[in-house]
């Protein structure tokens, strides 16, 4: 595996970065989203593994593997451990790289339907697939919901380390999915996993940014930021914020290393990154002490909390925002609602009234449920009863089935939870490729070789026809490179 | 191009306002009835077998 360049000693980079794309502050987004699997209502248990194939029948049929990219530009496999796995194309938005993930359970659950009659035909018409998108299974074995972002390469390491960690920590006041554990009610699904800010490993041990260096565009310009630190949302809400919140942190940190300007992020960066997310995941106050640098001069560490964290990169982004009104769309679209909503979340946490926030936090919506539940055990049940561990985990687990839940989906029924995206541009997104990054063209080479019925492979850079009459191979290093060339239309002609 | 910048931007804009119009009706009609609908639908799912449901999920870790 490659290991990262130092990029402050990168002299081929002098003089502006920000502008090497397309726009000032453009960045390419996509998630990759890791599912959890399981049957119930059969006699014996059926393994995972076993399931997965099933569900993965129909992609062999397809690509003879169950490795591939589908005509929307995105990439659809089996992962490690039996999680079916979907990775987003490349998109210019948070809100896009939503919609193509919504479209990515949108798929999943077509798979899992298909396997379930499968199954039904095999064991009775009781067998039901479940499919979590969460990030913890009833053994404690945790896999991942990975958010990627285009980074300018001069952005160190250590930059990312000391400037960004922090707000990743700290923001699961706003993103955490919720988790219910035997010592009580955590915001985070994935706190008690992770371990270093920053490493190059993901199933060994787990860092909360991965430093793999695999940019899928030009080194020389980008890094790709993999932060895995991130839980899986249902709320659609809070899958945007996350993205957007992290975007305009992004954009303050590169702004300052161009200018050579410090952030005003220098004095949180934390002395205990691994402690310091624990700590964050157990406490819905928001004020669980957090060891950080500071800014004295002495050099003496200091207590922060999650709440003053937040806030002070909220106030930076705020100001962000406001330096570049001219240019806001080009920052991110929605800006000013992205502030207001993140505003709003950190003072419903500190006026101690999370529950004002359960139409979008995953984790404030899972919990007021489950105290609503708890008050009706009590006192329309028989009194002092309380749902059981088995209960209260299979609500956990139910949140997020995709497949046969009943939690999330009556909510949403109920209009108790905000919704951005709608079924038809859901369904949008499972048919058709972002038009402004190079997933474009992907798209329309998968659907002509598709169309064709040819030999063909490709990965995020490369476009492969395979055959041997008619080889062909075309690569987009750039993934901003969304418009047709007479290469490309060379190329399509020669594989059609 | 000029008429493509134009027609982005008016897309751009039209789908602010989508979403602006959604956020405020979502968020208006979320405040105004109690959990009870939702309790009700969660419980009939909650009275089946809740020790099979938990122990049946269990696989590797991935990533």
């Amino acid at each position: 595996m490659p290991q990262l360049r130092d990029s402050h000693t990168n002299d081929a980079l002098s003089g502006s970065f920000l502008d090497a794309s397309n726009g000032s502050f453009d960045r390419i987004f996509g998630i990759e989203t890791e599912y959890g699997i399981s049957v119930t209502g059969t006699e014996r248990p059926c393994p995972a593994a076993e399931v997965a194939r099933t569900m993965f029948q129909p992609v062999v049929s397809r690509s003879r593997s169950t490795n591939t990219y589908l005509h929307n530009g995105a990439r659809l496999y089996l992962d490690v451990g039996s999680h079916p796995e979907y990775a987003t194309a490349e998109t210019r938005s948070p809100l896009d790289a939503l919609k193509q993930d919504l479209a990515g359970e949108h798929i999943m659950i077509g798979l899992a339907q298909r396997a379930q009659e499968q199954l039904q035909r095999q064991h009775g018409p009781q067998a039901r697939v479940h499919l979590f998108k969460n990030n913890v299974d009833a053994s404690g074995q945790s896999f991942g919901c990975h958010e990627n972002y285009l980074l300018r390469r001069q952005v160190s390491l250590d930059d990312v380390r000391r400037l960004l960690v922090p707000f990743l920590v700290t923001r699961q006041l706003f993103s955490g999915a919720g988790k219910v554990t035997r010592s009580g009610f955590e915001l985070s699904q994935r706190a008690d996993y992770l371990d270093e800010a920053v490493s190059s490993a993901t199933t060994r041990s787990r860092p909360m940014v991965n430093t793999r260096d695999e940019p899928h565009a030009n080194p020389e310009l980008y890094r790709r930021l993999h932060v895995i630190v991130g839980d899986s949302n249902r709320s659609q809400t809070a899958t945007w914020m996350k993205l957007a919140t992290t975007h305009l942190v992004l954009c303050i940190i590169e702004e300052a290393v161009e200018r050579g300007t410090l952030t005003p992020f220098e004095p949180y960066a934390l002395i205990d990154p691994g402690k310091a997310i624990r700590a964050v995941s157990k406490d819905m106050s928001g004020h669980a002490a957090i060891d950080v640098v500071g800014s004295g001069d002495g050099g003496d560490s200091m207590h922060s909390s999650a709440l003053s964290i937040q806030h002070a990169y909220l106030e930076a982004a705020q100001d962000f925002v406001t330096r570049h009104s001219n240019d806001k769309d080009m920052v991110l679209d929605n800006a000013g609602q992205v502030l207001e909503l993140w505003g709003e979340a950190l003072q419903s946490i500190e006026d101690g009234n999370w529950q004002s926030l359960s139409s979008w936090v995953d984790w404030a919506a899972k919990l007021r449920i489950i105290n609503a539940l708890k008050h009706r055990y009590s006192t329309l049940h028989a009194p002092g009863s309380a749902p059981s561990w088995a209960q209260l985990k299979m609500f956990d687990f139910e949140y997020h089935d995709i497949m046969n839940g009943h939690v999330f989906e009556s909510m949403q029924a109920h209009h108790r939870i905000r919704s951005l995206i709608d079924a038809r541009m859901i369904v949008d997104a499972v048919n058709n490729p972002p038009m402004n990054t190079r997933a474009h063209l992907r798209g329309r080479f998968i659907h002509a070789a598709l169309a064709k019925d040819l030999s063909w492979s490709c990965d995020w850079t490369h476009l492969v026809a395979t055959g041997e009459e008619n080889h062909a191979e075309f690569e987009i290093m750039d993934p901003f490179m969304c418009e047709s060339t007479p290469q490309f239309e060379k190329f399509i002609d020669a594989i059609s | 191009m000029p008429q493509e910048q134009q027609s982005k931007a008016q897309q751009t804009h039209a789908e602010e306002a989508d979403l602006q119009s959604r956020q405020r009706e979502n968020g208006n009609e979320s405040h105004i009835d109690e959990l009870d609908s939702v309790l009700d639908d969660i419980e009939t799912s909650l009275s089946e077998n809740a020790e099979e449901y938990v122990s049946r999920f269990v696989q590797k870790g991935g990533e």
